[in-house]
C-alpha cells in the first residue's frame, strides 16, 4: 500500500499546523484523544515539542489530551526486549572473540598485513568498527553477506567483502553458540514483521524528511493493516520534489535555487566560532525574554560550548536538549580512578583516587570529624616528595600513619577479588556505604541517576560476562567505562532556558526569529568524506544515505526554515571563516544555490575576508600581589644568607613566608635529594672510626656504596624505579671516585676530625645556624681544613661560588661589595665557608682553611678544591657582608627583588609577569 | 580532456606563485578537467584556504567582467573563453566544493590512511595527536617506563646500560629531563633511521678504515721516548714547557672531556703536520719557533695523537650507539602504548604511507597488483592532476608517498593527466624540518633525461609585489656574487650564485624607499623602528606594515613594546601563552593547584596575595580544608571551565573598568579550560600543564602593525617592512645535534655524535660532512634573509648594529659589504637617522592618500518586535512522577541485584496494566499466565488475589464505567505543562455518558518495612496524586472533589486513600 501524502503549506510554521492537522475536527468538549494514533517525528526533541503543543492546543479549549504514541523512526524499529538478542556489548565481545582467534592469513582480503599486536584493545577497537559497519548497513536492511550481490558486477572489492561476509558468519556462529542472536539481524528481521502497539488505528509520519530506511520498511508492512499517512511540510505545488515517504528527492533538490532575500544582511560571515557565539548571545540578551521569539540552531559543535558560556555570562541559560555525555561527569571520574587502581596499584592511581570527592566523603565517614582533607592530601604529597613510593604497598610501608591508605587498600582488595562486576559493585557499595541520596535534592538526584546508569552497565556486563569468560577484570573495566561514558545524561529543561538545537531539529522550531550558527560546508550539508569500507560510490549502489541525499535534505530544510519566516519573522544564518584552531572554513554550498547570474556576487560576498577582529589590547597588569608582612626571623640557616644575597624578596617568600611548591609530577630525585643521599654515605664514612686511616680506595668505595645503598633502601624501599636506579648508579660512580680521592687525601696526611658538626653563630643580632660537612686535621702540621661536599653537575671553585663580578648596573648593597686595588669590583653571593671558618676560629686557633670536596658528574673532575688565596681581607669583607645581611634581615629589608633570575630557574616564576618588582606591591614598613 | 603538459616553475619572491597556481587550476578546468580530479597541495591549511578563495574570486570576477575574462583566457592560453564560460566553471567548482582536493600534505595523507587502516596494519580508526596531546603521551610513556616492575626485566636493564653509554661520564642526575631532551633532539632522526647499524658504526663512517684507531699498546714507552727527545732537543724553555704541559694534560685527559688548552695546542700542531709526522720528519712551530722532530719523536707524537683522537672518536661512537639504544627503548614502549592505541602524529601517518615503511604499499591508481594500494575506489577519487605548491619545502618523505601517483600521471601515454610544481629554492627556510630543495631539480632531471621536454621549465623573476627601490636593494645584496663568495663557504656561495637571476619590478611606478639604518643594541633597534612608525604613520595612510624578526619571543617583546611605548595597535603573530602570561591566569592556576595539593604553600600563599584570595575568604574558603573540599568537588562535578568561570566572575568586579586586556585573557582562559575538559580528564596536574602550554595566535587583521617571524611572513607581502632583528654570530653554523650523513637517495648512511672541531676537522670524512652541513646551513640563512627582504612592496628599513671590525659572518656583515659601510645620515620624511645606505624617495609615503578609514560597520542588530510577532508557545514542564522523594542509601543505589527497583517495578506495572475488569475467569487466566513471570508475576498476582484490593479491579456498579490503564496524558495546569501516565483510573458515568466520579489508583512497588511507613509514603506522594486528581478532573469533566485517589502498595497488598492536599 502506498502511503497517503498530505501537504502542510510552508507559509506558516510546521508545529501548530501539525497539531491542528492531527486534532482534525476536534473542538473541545471532551479530551483530545489521539491515543490510537502513532505519530512518527524525526527526533526525540521534535516529539517533545509536538506533545507540548498538543497540550497547549487542548488547554486552549479548556481541555487535556490523551496524546498519540510518538516515535522517532529509530525507536520504531528498535527491537523491544527479545530474550535471545545479543546486546551491543555482547555483540562486540563476540567480535573480539572472533578477531582474537582468527587466522589472519586466511583473511588477507580484509587484513592484508598483520596488525601491530593482537591485544584486547586492538580487537575491541576493530569490533567497534565492525559493529558500526553492521549498523550502517542495517539502516537499509543489509548485512555484510548481502554486499557482493548488491554491489554489482564491476565491483572492485569482491574478495574483501566475501571475506567480511565470512567473518560475519563466524560472528553469528559465535553468538549462536552462546545462545544469542545478533542485534542488527534481529532488527532487520523485525522490520519485516514489526509489531504495533495495542490499539493503534492509524499511523502518521509527519515532518520527517530523513527517516531511517529500515523504519520505512516497517511502515510499509504496517500499511497493510492500518492506514499510514505522510505529512510533508511543503506546499502541494512542490509535491513532485518529494518521494512517497516525504523525502526530498535528490534530483529535484540538487539544482534547487534558493531565494534568500536580503541575503547579505541575513547571512553573517564571522571570523571565528567565538564571534558566532557572541552575535547570538548579543541577540538573545537584546530580547530580554527571548523565549518563544528567538530560536537558536547550532550546526557547528565548536560553537556550542562557547555559546553556553556566553549565555551564562550574560545571565541567560542555554539548554542542550541532546544532553551531555557521561564521559567526564563526577561518577565517571571516580570509576576511572577505580579502573586505574585495578590496572595497577601504582602511587599515581592512589593519588588519583584520593582526589575524588566521593572517596574523600568515604574517608570522612570512616574517620569521623577528625578527618582533614587538606591533611590527608598534604600527607600524600609529602610522602610522594620524600619517598617516591612506586606503589600502594610501599606507600603504606613508608607512611603507616596515613590511615586513608588502608581504606584505599581495602577498596583495591574489594575491586580485585572475585569477578567483575560484582567486585566493582562491592567496592562502590563500600565507598558509598554511608552516603545518602536525598531525592528531594537535585544534586543527589543527578548522582542517583548516574549511579543507576552505571548499575545498568554493570548488569549488562554481568549478563554478557556469564558467557564470556576470557575477558579479564581490567578489560571489563575498559569496556564498562566506555559504555558508561558514552551514555547521555539528559536533564529537564530549566524554566526560561533557551534551547540550543541541532540542525536537524530546526524544522520543528516555530519561533519567528531563528539564528543558526555553523552554516559551513561539511556541516550543512553534512558530508561524509571517505570510509574504509563504504565509499560514496558503494553507498550509492547499496542505497545507503549518500551525500547527495544529505544535500537534498538540507536544501529542503533550509528552504523550509526560511520561507515562512520571510514575511513576519527573520532567519539569520551565521557562518565561520575559521575554526577555533584557526583553520579556514568554507561557506555552505547551500548558500551558493542561487541563480547563476547571482553567483559571482555571492562568491564575492561569502569569500571576502571576515570582519576584522577586535583590536588587541596591550598587555596590562590586572593587579599587583599584596604579600603579607610578617616579622623578620631571628634565626636562620647559613644557606639563607646566600638566598638573601641572591634575592631578598625571594628569600622573604621562601624563608620567611615558607612558600614551597608541591611537584606532583616528580618521578625522580631532585638535586637536593641527590645531594642528601651522597652526603649521608659520606657522613657514615666519617663516623666510622675504622676508616679514619684507610688509604685503600677499594675498601672505602665498598663502604660508601654500601652506605648509599642502605640509605636508599631505607628511604625508597627495596625495589627502585628506573630513574632511581639510574640516579643511584650516578651517585655510586661519584662516590667511587670520591673513595679514591679520600684514600689519596688520607695518604697526604689529612685525617677526618669530625663530620656534620653543628654550630651557632651570632651575626649582628641574628643567629645563624649550620652544619659543617666535615673537618679534617693534618696529622703532621695540625692544620685544620673545613670541607663542604658539592654534588652539582660541574666542579665548583670556592671563590667562584662565593663571589661574582659586579654587574654594570650593580644593585647590591654596599656591604655586599668587595673590591681590591686595580681589580674589577666583586659581589658576595655566598658566605658559607667564611662563616664556617669564623665559627670554628675559637676552637681551632691555628691554621684553618676551607674548601670543597667536589663530586661532579664527570668522574675525572672529582676532587678537593681548597680556597686558595682566602686572605684576611676577604675574611674581613665576608664578615662585614654577613653583618650587613644579618642587619638587613633583622630590619625586614626584603626589597627590591633580583630581576636577573631566569624564569626556568625561578621557583617563584608564576608570581611574576613583566618584572618581579613591578608584579608586587611591597609594603615598606613604616619607620 | 586535452593534454595540458607538465610544468616546473621556479618563481622568485613576489613573482606570483599563487597566481600561477590558480591560473593552472583554471586552465585545467577550462580544458575540461573535473574539479574533483585535481589535487592541489600546500603546507598550511591557511594557505590552502587562501588558494581556494583566490580560485573562486578569480572565476567570479571573470564571470562578471568580460574584459577580465578575456585577460584571464589569454593568460591560461585558452583564448576563446568568455564570461559565460567562466561562470560555468564557477558553478561547477561551487557545486563540487565538498569534493575538491585542495589542502595540505598532512591532511591528504591522513585521509588516505583513514581509508586504508587495515592495509596499513592499524586497528580501525585513528586519532591525530596534536602538539599538546603528543607531549602528554610522551610524558605518559616516560612515566610508564619509570614505574617499578619488581625485578628489572631485560629491556629495562638494557635501557639503563644504554643510558649510561649515551651519557658517558657525564651522567645527568635527572633522567626525565635528560630523556626529554634526547627525544626533542633525536627522535625524528631515530624514526627516520631506526636501524642500529646506522648509529655510531665505524664501518659505515670510514668504510676504508680509520687511521685514528689502533694507537700502540705501550703508551708509557711512547711518552718516555717523547720525553727523551724533549729533554735532549735544543729547544727554548717556552717550547719545552709547552711539551711538558702537553704531557701532563695528556695524562689527565679522558675522552669526552674538552681538551685543555695545553693539550689542544700541541694536538693541533700535530694534526696540522700529520703527513710529515707520519713520514718521520716533521717541523713543528711553537710560538713562532721552529723545532725539528726526530723520527722517534715523530712516531711518538703520532702514537699519542692517535691515542687521543682515537679515544675520543671511540667514545663518540659509543655514545651514538647508546643514544640509539635509549631511543629504541623508548620507542618500543611508545609504539606499544600510543601508536598501537590508534594515536598517530602526522609524521607517523606519513611514515606509514611511505614505501618501504612497515607493510606500506605504493599508492596507485592501478588496481591490478597486490603490492599497491588502489586509491580510486576508497577515496572516491580518480586523480588526474597534481599541483604542488612551495615545492622547495617538500620533504623527501612527502615526495616518496606521492611519487608513484605522480609518476603514473607523468607517464600517462594519453597526456590526459598532469603534474605541475612551483616554488623557489631561494626561499628554502624549512630545511630544518625536512624541506629538501634539491628535489626540485632532481625530479625535473629524472623525467627530462629519459624524455627531454617531458616537463617544461619556467622562471619567473618579475616581481608583482615590490617596487623598484626594493628590487634594487634585493639585487644589490643577493646578486653580489663576489661578496657572497668571499664571505661564505664555497658550496653554498656557488649554489646561491648559480640560482641567482636578477629580479625586475613589474611595478616600475611604485615609489618607495629602502635604507640600511644603524642602532647599537636591541633597545636602540626597537626605538628606531618605533620612530619610523611614528613618522610614516602607515596605518593612518592605509599602508600595510610588518616588522619581521627571527624568533617568537622577540616578536612578542617587540609587539608589546610598540603597544606600550608607542600606543600602536601592534599584534605579535606569535603564539602567546595566554593562560600564564598575566596575573589573572596565574592566580586561577594557583587556585586549582591549592585545591588538589593543599600542602602547596607556594600556590596557597600566592592565591592569598591576589584579589581572588579575598573572594575566597569572603566565601569562607580562606583555609585549605574548605577550599579543597569545595573546589575539588566543583571540578569533579562541573569540569574546569565552569569551575574557573565561576571564580572568574567573582573576580570581575575587582578588575579596573577599562581593563579590557585582563577580561580578554579571562575569556581565553575559560575557552582553553573548556578545551581541556573535552579530554575528559579532571586531573589538576595535567590541566596545569595543558594551560601552561596552551597558546593563542593573536588574530591577524589588516589595520594593525604586524610583528612576526620571517618564517611566518613567508608568502605574505606588505607595503612597508622593518627588519630590526638581523643580528647573530654566523650564518654557516652547522645545526647542532647529531651528524646525519645521507646517501644520494636520502637514506641515512651514518649517524654520529660529532666530536669537537679539533677532532672532526682533521678527519677527511668528518670534515667533509661538516663542510656540507655548513654549506646547507649557510644556504638556509641566505634564504631567510632573502625571504625577509622580499616581503616589502614599497619600503624597507633594515636596522642593524654596524659590524665595524667584527669578522662575524653574519647578516650585518653581508649588508655592510654589499650596501656600504660609510655612515650617511638617512632622511625619512622629517626624520634623520644614522645609516649607511638609502635609496628611493624619503617622502614616498606623503603622496599616499590617507586611507578612508571605513569603520567596519558593526552588523546591525535587527530584532523583531516581540509584540508584533506570533510567538512560539513555550511552557514550563513537569512530570508528576519526577517529583520523587525519599532517601536512598549508597548500597541500594549501587547494588546490581539490590532493589532491582526499576526493572521489577516496570514489570509489575506492565502486568497490572493487562487487567481491565477482574472476574473469576479472568483471575484464573492471569494465574495461569503470570506463573511464568517470576517475582514480578507473583507480586502482581498477589495483588489481584488480595481481598483488600478487590475494589481496584472490580467493575463498579454503574451505568457506564471506563478504565484507563497505563494511559498517557498531556495537560496544561496553571500555565505548567504536565505530562505523565496514569497507572489506573476508573471513571463512572451516567447513562448519558456524563462522568459522575472517578478513582485514581497509583501503584507503588517500593519495598516497605511495614504499616508504620505508610503515612510517610502518603505524605511523599500527596503532591503527585493531587496533580493526578486535577488532571483527571479536567479529562473527565469533573469537579476535583469527585476524584478520589489511592495509592496501591503492592508489597503490602493494600491501598491507602490519599486525602486532598490542604494548602
Ligand atoms: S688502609 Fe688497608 S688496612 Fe687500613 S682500613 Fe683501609 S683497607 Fe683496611
Amino acid at each position: 500500500m502506498i502511503p497517503h501524502r498530505h501537504f502542510l503549506p510552508w507559509d506558516r510554521s510546521l508545529l501548530p499546523q501539525a497539531v491542528a492537522w492531527l486534532a482534525g475536527r476536534w473542538a473541545g468538549g471532551a479530551p483530545l484523544d489521539l491515543s490510537r494514533v502513532l505519530v512518527v517525528v524525526p527526533t526525540r526533541q521534535s516529539g517533545r515539542r509536538l506533545r507540548e503543543a498538543i497540550a497547549a492546543h487542548a488547554s486552549a479549549h479548556g481541555q487535556a489530551a490523551f496524546p498519540p504514541r510518538v516515535f522517532s523512526p529509530e525507536a520504531l524499529v528498535a527491537p523491544g526486549p527479545v530474550a535471545d538478542m545479543a546486546s551491543r556489548l555482547e555483540s562486540q565481545l563476540a567480535w573480539v572473540d572472533v578477531f582474537r582467534g582468527l587466522d589472519l592469513a586466511a583473511f588477507r582480503g580484509v587484513f592484508p598485513v598483520d596488525p601491530p599486536a593482537r591485544s584486547f584493545a586492538w580487537a575491541l577497537r576493530l569490533a567497534q568498527d565492525f559493529s558500526r559497519l553492521q549498523g550502517t548497513l542495517a539502516e537499509v536492511g543489509l548485512r555484510l553477506a548481502d554486499i557482493t550481490a548488491k554491489a554489482g558486477a564491476d565491483f572492485s572489492e569482491v574478495e574483501r567483502w566475501r571475506q567480511l561476509a565470512e567473518l560475519e558468519q563466524q560472528h553469528g556462529a559465535k553468538l549462536a553458540a552462546l545462545g544469542w542472536r545478533d542485534g542488527q539481524a534481529v532488527k532487520i528481521e523485525r522490520a519485516s514483521a514489526p509489531g504495533l502497539p495495542d490499539g493503534i488505528e492509524r499511523i502518521v509520519v509527519i515532518g520527517t524528511p530523513d527517516p531511517l530506511p529500515l523504519a520505512l520498511q516497517a511502515l510499509a508492512v504496517h500499511a497493510q493493516t492500518v492506514p499510514v499517512e505522510v505529512v510533508v511540510f511543503a506546499p502541494k505545488t512542490a509535491a513532485a520534489d518529494f518521494d512517497a515517504w516525504g523525502r526530498p528527492l535528490a534530483a529535484a533538490w540538487a539544482g534547487h535555487v534558493f531565494d534568500l532575500p536580503d541575503f547579505e544582511r541575513r547571512v553573517q560571515l564571522c571570523a571565528s566560532p567565538a564571534a558566532q557565539a557572541e552575535r547570538i548571545v548579543a541577540m538573545t540578551a537584546g530580547y530580554g525574554a527571548a523565549e518563544g521569539v528567538l530560536g537558536i540552531g547550532v550546526a557547528d559543535s565548536e560553537v556550542l560550548p562557547l555559546l553556553e558560556t556566553g549565555l551564562r555570562h550574560a545571565g541567560l541559560t542555554g539548554f542542550n536538549p541532546e544532553g551531555r555525555a557521561r564521559y567526564g561527569d563526577r561518577l565517571f571520574q571516580l570509576l576511572a580512578a577505580l579502573a586505574g587502581l585495578v590496572r595497577e596499584d601504582s602511587f599515581a592511581a592512589v593519588a588519583a583516587l584520593a582526589r575524588c570527592p566521593d572517596f574523600l566523603d568515604f574517608a570522612q565517614a570512616r574517620h569521623g570529624p577528625g578527618f582533614s582533607v587538606a591533611g590527608f592530601l598534604g600527607a600524600l604529597d609529602e610522602l610522594h616528595a620524600h619517598h617516591l613510593p612506586p606503589d600502594l604497598a610501599e606507600a603504606r610501608r613508608q607512611a603507616p600513619e596515613i590511615a586513608e591508605l588502608t581504606a584505599i587498600a581495602e577498596v583495591r582488595a574489594t575491586l580485585t577479588a572475585g569477578t567483575f562486576p560484582e567486585n566493582a559493585a562491592a567496592a562502590l557499595g563500600l565507598i558509598f556505604s554511608s552516603r545518602r541520596f536525598d531525592l528531594a535534592r537535585p544534586a543527589d538526584v543527578l548522582a542517583a541517576e548516574a549511579a543507576e546508569a552505571w548499575t545498568e552497565v554493570m548488569r549488562e556486563v554481568r549478563t554478557a560476562g556469564k558467557k564470556l569468560e576470557t575477558v579479564s577484570t581490567a578489560e571489563w573495566w575498559e569496556v564498562a567505562l566506555q559504555l558508561y561514558g558514552e551514555g547521555v545524561q539528559t536533564d529537564d529543561k530549566p524554566a526560561g532556558a533557551i534551547e540550543l538545537q541541532g540542525w536537524l531539529e530546526l524544522l520543528w522550531e516555530d519561533t519567528p526569529h531563528l539564528m543558526v550558527a555553523g552554516l559551513n560546508d561539511g556541516l550543512v550539508p553534512y558530508a561524509v568524506v571517505g570510509d574504509p569500507f563504504l565509499p560514496e560510490s558503494l553507498r550509492e549502489r547499496l542505497g545507503l544515505k549518500t551525500n547527495a541525499a544529505r544535500f537534498a535534505r538540507d536544501a529542503y530544510l533550509l528552504q523550509a526554515l526560511a520561507v515562512w519566516r520571510e514575511p513576519a519573522g527573520r532567519l539569520d544564518l551565521l557562518l565561520g571563516k575559521t575554526s577555533a584552531a584557526g583553520d579556514p572554513l568554507r561557506p555552505s554550498r547551500l548558500l551558493l544555490r542561487c541563480a547563476d547570474a547571482e553567483l559571482p556576487r555571492r562568491i564575492a560576498f561569502l569569500f571576502s575576508p571576515a570582519e576584522s577582529a577586535r583590536a588587541t589590547p596591550p598587555w596590562r597588569r590586572a593587579w599587583q600581589l599584596q604579600p603579607p608582612r610578617v616579622s623578620a626571623p631571628s634565626r636562620v640557616a647559613v644557606t639563607a644568607l646566600r638566598a638573601w644575597l641572591d634575592c631578598p624578596f625571594r628569600f622573604y617568600l621562601s624563608r620567611v613566608l615558607h612558600m614551597a611548591a608541591v611537584d606532583p609530577g616528580k618521578t625522580e630525585l631532585d638535586a637536593l635529594d641527590f645531594g642528601t643521599l651522597c652526603h649521608a654515605a659520606l657522613e657514615a664514612m666519617g663516623h666510622e672510626p675504622a676508616l679514619r686511616d684507610c688509604t685503600d680506595a677499594g675498601v672505602l668505595r665498598e663502604f660508601l656504596i654500601a652506605a648509599l645503598t642502605a640509605e636508599a633502601a631505607k628511604r625508597f624501599g627495596p625495589e627502585l624505579t628506573l630513574p632511581l636506579i639510574v640516579q643511584l648508579e650516578s651517585a655510586r660512580q661519584r662516590l667511587s671516585r670520591a673513595a679514591e680521592v679520600q684514600a689519596q687525601t688520607r695518604a697526604e696526611g689529612w685525617v677526618i676530625e669530625s663530620v656534620e658538626r653543628k654550630f651557632l653563630l651570632e651575626v649582628n643580632g641574628l643567629v645563624v645556624s649550620g652544619k659543617i660537612d666535615r673537618i679534617d686535621r693534618h696529622e703532621q702540621t695540625g692544620a685544620i681544613r673545613v670541607l663542604d661536599y658539592k654534588t652539582s653537575d660541574g666542579p665548583v671553585r670556592p671563590r667562584d661560588a662565593h663571589l661574582r663580578a659586579a654587574r654594570r648596573d650593580e644593585m647590591a648593597p654596599e656591604f655586599a661589595r668587595y673590591s681590591t686595588e686595580g681589580e674589577r669590583e666583586e659581589v658576595w653571593r655566598d658566605l658559607q665557608l667564611p662563616l664556617y671558618l669564623r665559627a670554628l676560629a675559637a676552637e681551632f686557633p691555628g691554621e684553618i682553611t676551607g674548601g670543597y670536596f667536589n663530586l661532579p658528574k664527570a668522574a675525572t673532575e672529582t676532587g678537593i678544591v681548597p680556597w686558595d688565596g682566602y686572605t684576611p681581607e676577604l675574611a674581613e669583607a665576608a664578615w662585614r657582608c654577613a653583618g650587613g645581611v644579618a642587619a638587613a634581615i633583622r630590619a625586614g629589608e626584603f626589597w627590591p627583588p633580583n630581576e636577573n633570575v631566569r624564569a626556568d630557574y625561578d621557583d617563584f616564576a608564576a608570581l611574576f609577569h613583566h618584572g618581579a618588582a613591578a608584579s608586587v606591591a611591597w609594603p615598606e614598613e613604616k619607620s | 580532456m586535452k593534454p595540458v603538459g607538465h610544468v616546473m616553475i621556479l618563481a622568485s619572491a613576489g613573482s606570483g606563485k599563487t597566481y600561477q597556481l590558480t591560473n593552472r587550476f583554471v586552465r585545467l578546468l577550462a580544458l575540461g578537467a573535473r574539479p574533483e580530479r585535481i589535487v592541489a597541495l600546500t603546507f598550511t591549511r591557511k594557505a590552502a584556504g587562501e588558494f581556494f578563495d583566490e580560485i573562486l574570486n578569480k572565476l567570479a570576477r571573470a564571470a562578471r567582467e568580460p574584459a577580465y575574462a578575456a585577460e584571464l583566457a589569454e593568460e591560461i592560453e585558452v583564448p576563446a573563453l568568455g564570461s559565460a564560460d567562466f561562470l560555468k566553471m564557477l558553478r561547477a567548482v561551487a557545486d563540487d566544493m565538498h569534493r575538491l582536493r585542495l589542502g595540505t600534505f598532512d591532511g591528504f595523507f591522513a585521509r588516505i590512511a583513514r581509508n586504508f587502516p587495515l592495509e596499513l596494519g592499524l586497528a580501525g580508526e585513528f586519532e591525530i595527536l596534536q602538539e599538546h596531546a603528543a607531549r602528554m603521551e610522551r610524558e605518559r610513556v616516560l612515566r610508564r617506563m619509570f614505574e617499578r616492575t619488581g625485578e628489572l626485566h631485560d629491556a629495562q636493564r638494557e635501557f639503563i646500560e644504554a643510558f649510561k653509554r649515551a651519557t658517558f661520564g657525564a651522567d645527568e642526575k635527572r633522567l626525565g629531563a635528560q630523556l626529554d631532551g634526547f627525544l626533542d633532539r633525536h627522535q625524528e632522526i631515530f624514526l627516520d633511521a631506526p636501524a642500529a647499524d646506522r648509529w655510531g658504526n665505524p664501518l659505515r663512517i670510514w668504510p676504508d678504515g680509520c687511521e685514528w684507531f689502533g694507537a700502540g699498546a705501550d703508551l708509557a714507552a711512547v711518552v718516555k721516548n717523547l720525553r727523551t727527545w724533549i729533554d735532549g732537543a735544543g729547544i727554548g724553555d717556552k717550547q719545552r714547557s709547552r711539551w711538558n704541559d702537553f704531557l701532563t694534560a695528556l695524562a689527565e685527559w679522558s675522552p669526552g672531556v674538552a681538551p685543555s688548552r695545553a693539550l689542544a695546542y700541541v694536538l693541533e700542531k700535530s694534526l696540522e703536520a700529520w703527513t710529515a709526522l707520519k713520514a718521520g720528519n716533521a717541523v713543528l712551530e711553537f710560538d713562532r719557533k721552529k723545532q725539528e722532530l726526530d723520527p722517534t719523536a715523530c712516531a711518538a707524537l703520532v702514537q699519542l695523537t692517535r691515542q687521543v683522537v682515537g679515544a675520543e672518536l671511540a667514545r663518540r661512537l659509543e655514545i651514538t650507539r647508546g643514544i640509539h639504544a635509549v631511543l629504541s627503548g623508548y620507542e618500543a614502549v611508545y609504539h606499544d602504548a600510543v601508536r598501537r592505541a590508534g594515536k598517530l602524529t602526522f609524521g607517523d601517518v606519513q611514515r606509514l604511507l611511505a614505501p618501504g615503511g612497515t607493510g606500506a604499499r605504493v599508492l596507485s591508481r592501478e588496481a591490478a597488483d597486490d603490492s599497491r594500494l588502489f586509491i580510486d575506489f576508497r577515496l572516491d577519487a580518480e586523480i588526474d592532476h597534481w599541483l604542488l605548491d612551495e615545492f622547495q619545502d617538500t620533504s623527501f618523505g612527502q615526495w616518496s608517498v606521492l611519487g608513484n601517483l605522480i609518476d603514473e600521471a607523468v607517464q600517462d601515454p594519453t597526456g590526459a593527466r598532469s603534474f605541475f610544481y612551483v616554488g623557489d629554492v631561494k626561499q628554502s627556510v624549512f630545511a630544518w624540518r625536512g624541506g629538501d630543495p634539491r628535489l626540485f631539480r632532481e625530479i625535473f632531471d629524472h623525467y627530462n633525461h629519459a624524455r627531454p621536454g617531458t616537463i617544461a621549465e619556467e622562471h619567473l623573476v618579475k616581481s608583482f609585489r615590490s617596487g623598484p627601490p626594493v628590487i634594487a636593494m634585493v639585487n644589490a645584496v643577493f646578486g653580489a656574487a663576489d661578496a657572497i663568495t668571499g664571505l661564505f663557504p664555497g658550496e653554498a656561495a656557488r649554489a646561491w650564485n648559480h640560482e641567482w637571476r636578477n629580479h625586475e619590478s613589474a611595478k616600475p611606478q611604485l615609489g618607495g624607499q629602502v635604507a640600511l639604518l644603524e642602532a647599537e643594541d636591541e633597545a636602540g633597534r626597537f626605538a628606531t623602528a618605533l620612530q619610523l612608525l611614528h613618522e610614516i604613520e602607515p596605518l593612518e595612510r592605509g599602508l600595510s606594515c610588518a616588522l619581521l624578526v627571527q624568533d617568537n619571543d622577540t616578536a612578542a617583546r617587540l609587539a608589546d613594546y610598540l603597544r606600550r611605548e608607542g600606543g600602536l595597535p601592534a599584534v605579535a603573530e606569535s603564539d602567546l601563552h595566554v593562560c600564564v602570561d598575566n596575573p589573572l591566569g596565574s592566580a586561577l592556576l594557583a587556585l586549582v593547584k591549592t585545591a588538589a595539593h593543599p600542602g602547596d604553600t607556594l600556590a596557597q600563599q600566592h592565591l592569598a596575595m591576589t584579589p581572588l584570595g579575598a573572594c575566597l575568604a569572603a566565601e569562607g574558603l580562606g583555609e585549605p580544608e574548605a577550599l579543597t573540599r569545595r573546589v575539588l568537588g566543583q571540578i569533579h562535578a562541573e569540569g574546569f571551565e565552569r569551575t574557573l568561570d565561576t571564580w572568574l566572575s567573582r573576580l570581575e568586579p575587582q578588575l579596573a573598568a577599562d581593563d579590557d586586556f585582563s577580561r580578554e585573557r579571562g575569556r581565553q582562559f575559560t575557552a582553553a579550560a573548556g578545551r581541556f575538559d573535552l579530554t575528559g580528564s579532571r586531573e589538576v596536574a595535567e590541566f596545569i600543564l595543558f594551560m601552561e602550554r596552551h597558546t593563542v595566535r593573536e588574530a591577524d587583521s589588516a589595520a594593525v602593525v604586524r610583528v612576526m617571524t620571517v618564517h611566518k611572513a613567508k608568502g605574505l607581502g606588505f607595503d612597508m617592512v622593518i627588519l630590526p632583528d638581523l643580528e647573530g654570530t654566523r650564518l654557516d653554523g652547522r645545526r647542532e645535534g647529531l651528524a646525519v650523513q645521507r646517501a644520494a637517495d636520502r637514506s641515512v648512511d651514518w649517524i654520529l655524535d660529532l666530536p669537537g672541531k679539533l677532532f672532526a676537522g682533521h678527519d677527511a670524512v668528518l670534515a667533509a660532512h661538516v663542510r656540507s652541513a655548513e654549506a646547507a646551513a649557510c644556504y638556509e640563512s641566505l634564504s631567510l634573509l632573502y625571504v625577509a627582504m622580499t616581503r616589502a612592496k614599497r619600503a624597507m628599513y633594515l636596522i642593524v648594529k654596524p659590524p665595524g671590525k667584527s669578522t662575524s659572518r653574519n647578516f650585518p656583515k653581508l649588508l655592510a659589504e654589499t650596501l656600504g659601510e660609510e655612515s650617511v645620515p638617512v632622511n625619512i620624511g622629517k626624520l634623520q637617522l644614522p645609516g649607511t645606505f638609502a635609496q628611493g624617495d624619503p617622502d614616498w609615503y606623503l603622496g599616499v592618500a590617507a586611507a578612508t578609514q571605513a569603520a567596519e560597520a558593526a552588523p546591525e542588530v535587527e530584532r523583531l518586535d516581540p509584540a508584533a510577532v506570533l510567538k512560539s508557545r513555550r511552557l514550563v514542564s513537569r512530570r508528576p512522577s519526577a517529583g520523587k522523594t525519599g532517601v536512598l542509601n549508597g548500597i541500594q543505589v549501587f547494588s546490581i541485584e539490590g532493589h532491582g527497583g526499576a526493572d521489577f517495578g516496570t514489570a509489575v506495572h506492565a502486568l497490572l496494566a493487562e487487567v481491565e475488569w477482574l472476574d473469576e475467569a479472568g483471575l484464573k487466566r492471569f494465574e495461569a499466565a503470570w506463573a511464568k513471570a517470576g517475582v514480578a508475576g507473583a507480586e502482581a498476582l498477589a495483588c489481584l488475589q488480595a481481598a483488600e484490593l478487590a475494589r481496584v479491579w472490580k467493575r463498579p456498579v454503574a451505568a457506564q464505567a471506563e478504565v484507563w490503564r497505563e494511559r498517557a496524558f498531556e495537560v496544561v495546569l496553571d500555565g505548567v505543562w504536565v505530562t505523565g501516565v496514569f497507572d489506573r483510573v476508573v471513571v463512572v458515568r451516567d447513562i448519558a455518558g456524563r462522568a459522575l466520579r472517578a478513582s485514581v489508583f497509583d501503584f507503588k512497588t517500593d519495598y516497605l518495612a511495614g504499616e508504620s511507613e505508610l503515612a510517610g509514603v502518603v505524605a511523599r506522594h500527596m503532591a503527585q496524586l493531587e496533580l493526578y486528581r486535577r488532571v483527571v478532573a479536567v479529562l473527565a469533566g469533573l469537579d476535583v472533589s469527585a476524584v478520589e485517589c489511592e495509592l496501591v502498595i503492592t508489597r503490602l497488598r493494600r491501598s491507602v486513600a490519599v486525602p486532598r492536599e490542604v494548602k
